[in-house]
């Protein structure tokens, strides 16, 4: 297979099939949730629930003082690791035209150079994260084969991303495919592991919001 | 499978809902949750992680309740459940937790991790895997109608000497009244004053209330252990002789988990709504300070800080009421760090106390109310369960601390205006 | 010559007493019931309590040994509850009361606290007890007697 076949299928039938298993996937796991339903409360009750529950969906995301102080290098990490390969991903000239092929529209990208900052920030950030994984306690603990299995397939895009706009070490065609491929490769593990929380997460924060919220706490 | 194993799996089946699976999809192994946990950060022993305490249920979920998981389970590949695990897993479940919810107030994904461990010990429970203090006090819960085998007479007793002592008399199975009140058997045994405190503050605010001699005890072991079926029976018994007598509300005394089983839990467990309101002791005051019935004229003198127990105030929502009451009395009150939602747990909830095993980690994990103590330097702390109480006292008496437990109804009581 | 013979009688000559004589005469009352409890720490507690040299040293150390006994004999949450070994706490509480100091004494003062738990101490003796032997009153008369005793002395 030449490299402009490689690449071809990897945009072409390897990003059908892998979008195709990642909808799919995605729409049975969050299917599987919803329809195991969960009991109504019959206490009476001393706040609300759906609005309490949207409430924890974003606040959430602001950790306390205490916890921040105990857990702040995987706090951080994390945080700057999911923002920064936000802005790479969602934020950058190609993708968004990739994207406008595939969903109809697109948006303002950010300079070239400030996407590049921000890819190298991820890289980092991400190894930051494995190096906490496993030299925290906790974590080294509770890691397992998945945790480390996503940990690569999502450093990987951002590696192989970085290369190819730098076109480092292979010609542009193949680091281009490589890189496409190692999308292909995360939008199809994505469904069966812990990445789903990218979408269960909010479903997660606002059982949590409603249950406490009914008994008349915020959280 | 032994017939109780499998008990145990079916138990934990019929514990998963959709709340459940939400939380196991989105947890990422981020271990915030074990710093919010004062049985991991006063130990520094990682398996007592929140959510690894959560790991037959997790189990069960992933092999029964996912695509995926149950091709794993086909093919030999899911991590399987057998009594070997579960018994590894009782100190974790029971010793190593009071259900107390700070993990569930920091998971940055939302899990409600103390959730999903009550519902892990329903199958433990059903295993065989409940320790053995916690099946003594079940079964004295079901047979005698007090965890702790106190009967009508005795109560009857401690009523005698609260009379005595008052000069007030106690109303018992009175019909057609305001409040019934429900009395934890640590309360009777223990404190038998927050009986009179009761009564004197009932009397000055003019209030219409009753004991019954039929249920009287607030205490669930169900919970604690984990047996929906008995925690049902249990409040079933109090539901009956309320709706007897006819009370406009139950009154949950001064224990944590007794008011989480009867408030929040119990008309789930029964099935159907209450035909009465629930409300803590605390709330009940509260309500009566608002109506301008309960007048202090005094205060203590000494510099407070509150304990908030967790059943009441995180998992139960009482959290302003008790400061508002405590500002009745006191000019001199000091928040603990992290008080309110967030305050640390004594330690003792959740059936650890009932467990001897657990008394050594009971004894450690204090060192964390211990640490904020230190940095408050209170006169004396005051508190609103009869279980955190005891504990802490054991705990200050452990470390030569000496710092006077109060309990904020007998405060109240004592500050009482004459009229 | 006083006689009591009646609850609010019996109240009001302790509140009438003074901080010593509170003391002494709850000293009397915790070593009445000494024996249903049975920890021997306390004889030294009402041995401090009654002393009327007792310096205030003395008597705080006293007071930290009755918390301990009381610590160390209460009943345990979802223990099953020993009415017999509940004695134990009650006396211990009483001795508590007895070393209390003023200040800190709850309603009623500290000799009137001491008679209270003195004789929950007796009747968690007859609880769990299905004999007709004693009855809960004799206590009290018994304290009645014991302070007007001590008001004729």
């Amino acid at each position: 297979m030449t490299e402009i076949e490689l690449l071809s299928w990897a945009r072409g039938p390897g990003l059908q099939i892998a979008t195709v298993i990642f909808v799919a996937g995605v729409v049975i796991r969050i299917f599987e949730i919803f329809m195991l339903g969960r009991k109504a409360n019959l206490a009476e009750a001393k706040g609300s629930e759906m609005s309490s529950g949207l409430k924890t969906m974003i606040t959430r995301t602001i950790p306390d003082r205490t916890t921040f102080k105990r857990s702040s290098v995987t706090i951080v990490s994390g945080y700057i690791f999911h923002i920064s390969l936000f802005i790479v991903c969602f934020l950058s000239a190609p993708h968004i035209l990739f994207l406008k092929d595939v969903i109809g529209f697109g948006w303002p990208s950010l300079p070239t150079a400030m996407i590049d900052a921000f890819a190298v920030v991820t890289i980092i950030a991400l190894l930051a994260t494995l190096v906490n994984r496993l030299t925290n306690k906790v974590m080294r603990y509770l890691t397992n084969f998945e945790d480390l299995l996503t940990w690569f397939i999502t450093f990987l895009p951002v590696v192989t991303g970085y290369i190819a706009f730098h076109r480092i070490g292979m010609t542009a065609p193949t680091l281009l495919a490589v890189h496409i491929l190692s999308v292909e490769l995360l939008l199809v593990i994505f469904p069966f592991t812990k990445l789903m929380h990218a979408f269960t997460l909010f479903i997660a924060r606002w059982y949590n919001g409603a249950i406490s919220g009914y008994r008349g706490v915020a959280s | 499978m032994s017939a109780t194993l499998e008990k145990g799996i079916n138990a934990l089946k019929r514990q998963i809902d959709s709340s459940v699976a939400a939380f196991f999809s989105s947890c990422v192994h981020c271990g915030l949750c074990a710093e919010a946990c004062l049985f991991y950060t006063e130990t520094g022993d990682p398996k007592r992680t929140p959510i690894n305490k959560t790991e037959p249920l997790r189990r069960i979920w992933k092999s029964e309740y996912t695509l995926f998981g149950r091709v794993g389970k086909m093919l030999g590949l899911t991590k399987k459940v057998d009594d070997k695990f579960l018994e590894e897993w009782q100190e974790l479940v029971y010793d190593s937790c009071t259900l107390c919810g700070r993990c569930s107030m920091v998971c940055p994904v939302g899990n409600d991790i103390a959730l999903m461990i009550r519902k892990t010990r329903e199958g433990m429970a059903a295993a065989g895997q409940a320790p053995e203090g916690l099946i003594g006090a079940t079964n004295r819960s079901v047979t005698i109608g007090s965890p702790m085998g106190v009967k009508w007479q005795a109560l009857r007793a401690q009523i005698g000497h609260v009379e005595e002592d008052s000069g007030l008399k106690i109303p018992v199975d009175v019909e057609d009244v305001e409040y019934m009140l429900l009395l934890s058997s640590m309360e009777i045994m223990n404190f038998p004053e927050f009986i009179e405190a009761v009564a004197k503050i009932f009397d000055k605010a003019g209030v219409t209330w009753t004991i019954s001699s039929e249920a009287f005890e607030a205490t669930n072991s169900g919970i604690q252990i984990g047996v929906s079926d008995i925690a049902a029976e249990l409040v079933q018994r109090i539901v009956d002789v309320a709706d007897k007598l006819r009370v406009k509300t139950v009154i949950s005394p001064e224990c944590g988990h007794a008011y989480m089983a009867i408030r929040w839990d119990g008309p789930n467990l029964v099935g159907k709504p209450f035909n009465f309101k629930v409300r803590h002791i605390l709330e009940v005051m509260d309500d009566l300070r608002q109506q301008g019935r309960l007048k202090t004229a005094t205060k203590e003198s000494q510099k407070l800080t509150y304990h908030d127990p967790c059943q009441i105030s995180r998992r139960g929502g009482v959290i302003d009421e008790p400061r508002r009451l405590i500002d009745m009395i006191s000019d001199d009150f000091v928040e603990m760090p992290d008080g309110g939602k967030m305050n640390w747990c004594c330690g003792a909830g959740g059936g650890v106390s009932a467990n001897e095993r657990a008394d050594e980690i009971r004894l450690k994990v204090f060192e964390r109310k211990k640490a904020q103590l230190e940095e408050v330097k209170p006169d004396a702390i005051i508190s609103a369960c009869s279980n955190c109480r005891i504990h802490l006292e054991d705990g200050l008496e452990e470390h030569n601390m000496d710092i006077p437990l109060l309990s904020l109804t007998e405060s109240i009581a004592e500050h009482l205006a004459e009229d | 010559m006083t006689d009591i013979n009646n609850e609010a009688h019996f109240k009001r000559e302790l509140e009438s007493l003074d901080d010593l004589q509170q003391r002494r005469v709850a000293a009397l009352f915790v070593n009445h019931v000494l024996s249903l409890g049975g920890d021997k720490r306390l004889e030294r507690v009402v041995k401090t309590a009654s002393d009327e040299d007792a310096t205030s040293e003395e008597l705080a150390a006293a007071l930290k040994l009755a918390h301990a006994v009381t610590f160390d004999s209460h009943a345990r949450c979802g223990a099953e509850g020993h009415w017999d070994d509940q004695a134990g706490y009650f006396v211990a509480r009483a001795a508590v009361a007895a070393v209390t100091s003023p200040g800190h004494s709850r309603a009623g003062g500290s000799a009137w606290q001491a008679a209270m738990s003195a004789r929950m101490a007796y009747t968690s003796m007859l609880i769990d007890d299905d004999t007709d032997q004693h009855s809960a009153h004799t206590e009290c008369e018994w304290q009645y007697q014991c302070l007007s005793d001590y008001l004729n002395a």
